[in-house]
């Protein structure tokens, strides 16, 4: 009886550890890209938007790595994202790093388009052609202001030719 | 134990002892001896603070004023540490016998033992089984404390508490709620037990011929004051009337009948106060 | 008026003096671990009747609650169209708020009452006064054990709640919605912070777990020993406990999401 209690004890705190290292590991993600098992790269965006430390770093939708640290340089006022990546995933040196949306209101992550170069980054590398984060305000902003200017030109212009020419501003730009 | 023991010293001295519950004295002023190797029996009405002088005796409360010394020692000022030490050299049969419910018969005698010896369980196992055999309980080691008749319960538990061999038992009403067999057999074991292990009693009761049975000296408590004592027979003889009153239970006399209040044509047919 | 000033004022000294009282029970239950040898196996056997009975119910409860929260959740983000964003919105919910405070409110009701009416049962059946009496410190034997069984106890059953709770949110997510899986998993990773998020819950359990278990051995220890103050006790653990919970969730809350 009392060896039942102290076995179910046991069982009980190393339930209650077992669980701990689930949570840290699979929900938190913790050190999944450490040291070991990947290596760096730099990108410098003119805008991040709303991008975080530890958002993810995908390439055609899978994702193989994650942001690190985020800083400004002061020399070029750019943003100097660093990025981890897993080592097995082999990256050509002119592949361009642009920062998108998940979803309409979802989270900011860099996605990685790959170019056709047989080099591929090594620890360190800085990925140069760079597509700055596309802020969903400044895109409202525009609309805003595109609508007024074609309410000033004509009053009767119907809705549907407003709002073509409203998208076609706002992606040229 | 510690201290060097004079046989003929009184066990328990109580000097100008004060003990207050809010303004109400519970002991005025009383002294009171407890000689060693004798039963001393307190007694009195419901409510008087009997099992308050166990208490004092037993460290758990401290008094207001005045000295007690117990086997030589002032104890009204020992530190938790002292009083816990002090405590092994007595043991106290509680009212509701207190036995632990979550263990069985044996467990609840070994518990004293286990927490200040270091006995080896094949002994610890023999002093356990004496001690039991020393109340007829032997057989029913391994019962659950809720198994127990009333008078078995009571005996278990005086089985724990002289599992140290103490010097001191301190018994809180040990015949309330027993039937006249279960009661017979604690008169004779409590007597039994103080002559053979050579301990001093102090029996807390208000069952008054059972006690005149077997004490040597007898306090009577009152009102916070001591209102008798003497020998069985002395007290049972005495004419004062507030001691005639408890001992031979007449419903009214000194101590009155009615809790104090106002005339009662007031009460019923008054106005109605607050 | 100026009556109910004195009565509010009596009132508040009154509150005050039993929160002193408690801190002293505190302190000195906290020190008085005089024999550690002698003291683990007290520990073990409450660790045993707190934590091991504690766990069905810890179980079961966060099974449900992982599934109800993928539920509800799931139908609001496929309006949106974010419904790969699940696993995050469960794991959060689950491990910064659900966890902690669920798990600390089903243990004040399945622990901490059962805490307290065994000492107040203890205190009016006289066995507290005859261990002190026999020399052995009752808080020393009684209530230290129960209360570090109490304070190890929730945060363990906490991590296990809330992993349970993320597996339901995961079963009822994947298996049941249709939600993708990968996109499940690695939404909730990069969502949550292992610092911010699951450090903070720890960190909220371990302050929920000292104050419930305090409360349970303090009203135990100061209940009135006849059969109704048991019951008085036993309830005005549950509901201090489960008052107590939810306050210092905000106050914590309050001091995490301000960057601490």
């Amino acid at each position: 009886m009392i060896k039942l209690a102290e076995t179910l004890v046991g069982l009980f705190v190393l339930a209650a550890v077992a669980c701990l290292f689930f949570l840290a590991f699979k929900v938190s993600g913790l050190s999944s890209y450490h040291q070991s098992n990947s290596y760096e790269l730099t990108a410098a965006f003119d805008n991040i938007g709303d991008l975080k430390p530890r958002a993810a770093v995908s390439m055609a939708g899978v994702k193989i790595g994650q942001v690190t640290a985020i800083r400004l340089d002061t020399k070029t006022y750019q943003a100097v994202v660093t990025l981890r990546i897993a080592k097995n995933e082999s990256i050509p040196e002119d592949s361009s790093a642009s920062i998108v949306t998940a979803g309409l209101l979802g989270a900011n992550y860099i996605s990685l388009t790959p170019g056709f170069s047989d080099q591929y980054f090594s620890n360190g590398g800085t990925i140069t052609d760079t597509h700055p984060a596309i802020l969903l305000e400044d895109m409202i902003g525009q609309l805003l202001f595109s609508m007024k200017k074609d309410d000033s030109k004509t009053d009767d212009g119907s809705d549907a030719s407003t709002n073509t020419a409203v998208t076609s501003t706002a992606v040229s730009s | 134990m510690q201290v060097p023991v004079d046989a003929t010293q009184d066990y328990v001295v109580a000097n100008d002892l004060t003990f207050k519950r809010g303004d109400r004295y519970i002991f005025n002023h009383v002294n009171l001896t407890i000689p060693r190797g004798k039963i001393t029996a307190i007694m009195g009405p419901s409510g008087t603070g009997k099992t308050t002088l166990l208490q004092l005796i037993g460290g758990a409360l401290k008094p207001q004023g005045g000295s007690l010394h117990v086997n030589g020692e002032q104890i009204t000022h020992f530190s938790r540490r002292e009083l816990y030490r002090f405590r092994r050299q007595m043991g106290m049969l509680f009212q509701g016998s207190a036995l632990f419910t979550h263990i069985n018969v044996f467990d609840n005698v070994a518990f004293p033992l286990r927490e200040h010896t270091k006995l080896p369980p094949a002994i610890l196992r023999e002093v356990v089984l004496l001690k039991l055999e020393a109340v007829g309980l032997r057989g029913a080691a391994s019962l659950m404390p809720s198994e127990l008749s009333g008078g078995m319960t009571r005996r278990v538990a005086l089985a724990r508490a002289i599992a140290l061999d103490p010097w001191l038992m301190l018994y809180d009403e040990p015949f309330t709620g027993q039937d006249p067999i279960a009661m017979g057999v604690l008169v004779r074991l409590i007597r039994k037990l103080n002559d053979a292990l050579g301990m001093t009693s102090v029996i807390v009761s208000h069952d008054v011929p059972e006690t005149a049975e077997i004490a040597d000296y007898i306090y009577v408590i009152a009102d916070g004051q001591i209102i008798g004592q003497g020998k069985p027979a002395d007290v049972m003889e005495n004419q004062e009337p507030k001691l005639k009153q408890f001992i031979h239970g007449l419903a009214d006399g000194a101590v009155p009948f009615h809790y104090p209040a106002r005339a009662i044509d007031v009460d019923l047919l008054g106005e109605v106060p607050c | 008026m100026l009556t109910q000033v004195q009565r509010l004022g009596r009132g508040g000294i009154r509150k005050l003096l039993i929160v002193g009282d408690a801190g002293i029970v505190l302190v000195q239950t906290l020190f008085r671990f005089p024999k550690l040898a002698k003291s683990f196996p007290l520990l073990l056997k409450q660790l045993y009747a707190i934590g091991v009975f504690s766990l069905p119910i810890i179980i079961v409860s966060g099974l449900f609650i992982g599934m109800v929260v993928a539920l509800q959740g799931y139908n609001v983000l496929v309006k949106f169209s974010a419904s790969a964003e699940l696993g995050q919105l469960v794991a959060l919910s689950v491990v910064r708020e659900l966890g902690p405070v669920v798990t600390a409110l089903l243990f004040a009701g399945r622990a901490c009452s059962a805490m307290t009416a065994e000492i107040s049962l203890m205190k009016t059946t006289e066995q507290l006064a005859s261990m002190e009496m026999m020399g052995v410190d009752p808080l020393w034997y009684v209530i230290s054990p129960r209360f570090w069984a109490g304070f190890i106890s929730l945060p363990l059953l906490t991590l296990i709640f809330s992993t349970v709770a993320i597996f339901g949110g995961y079963a009822m997510g994947v298996h049941w919605l249709g939600v993708d899986n990968g996109g499940f998993w690695n939404n909730m990773q990069g969502a949550v912070d292992f610092r911010l998020d699951i450090v903070n819950g720890i960190i909220k359990s371990l302050v929920f777990a000292f104050i419930v278990t305090w409360i349970a051995v303090y009203q135990g220890i100061r209940s009135v020993p006849t059969a109704e103050g048991i019951g008085l006790a036993t309830t005005r653990t549950v509901v201090w406990a489960s008052l107590a919970v939810l306050g210092f969730d905000f106050v914590l809350t309050a001091l995490m999401m301000g960057g601490w």
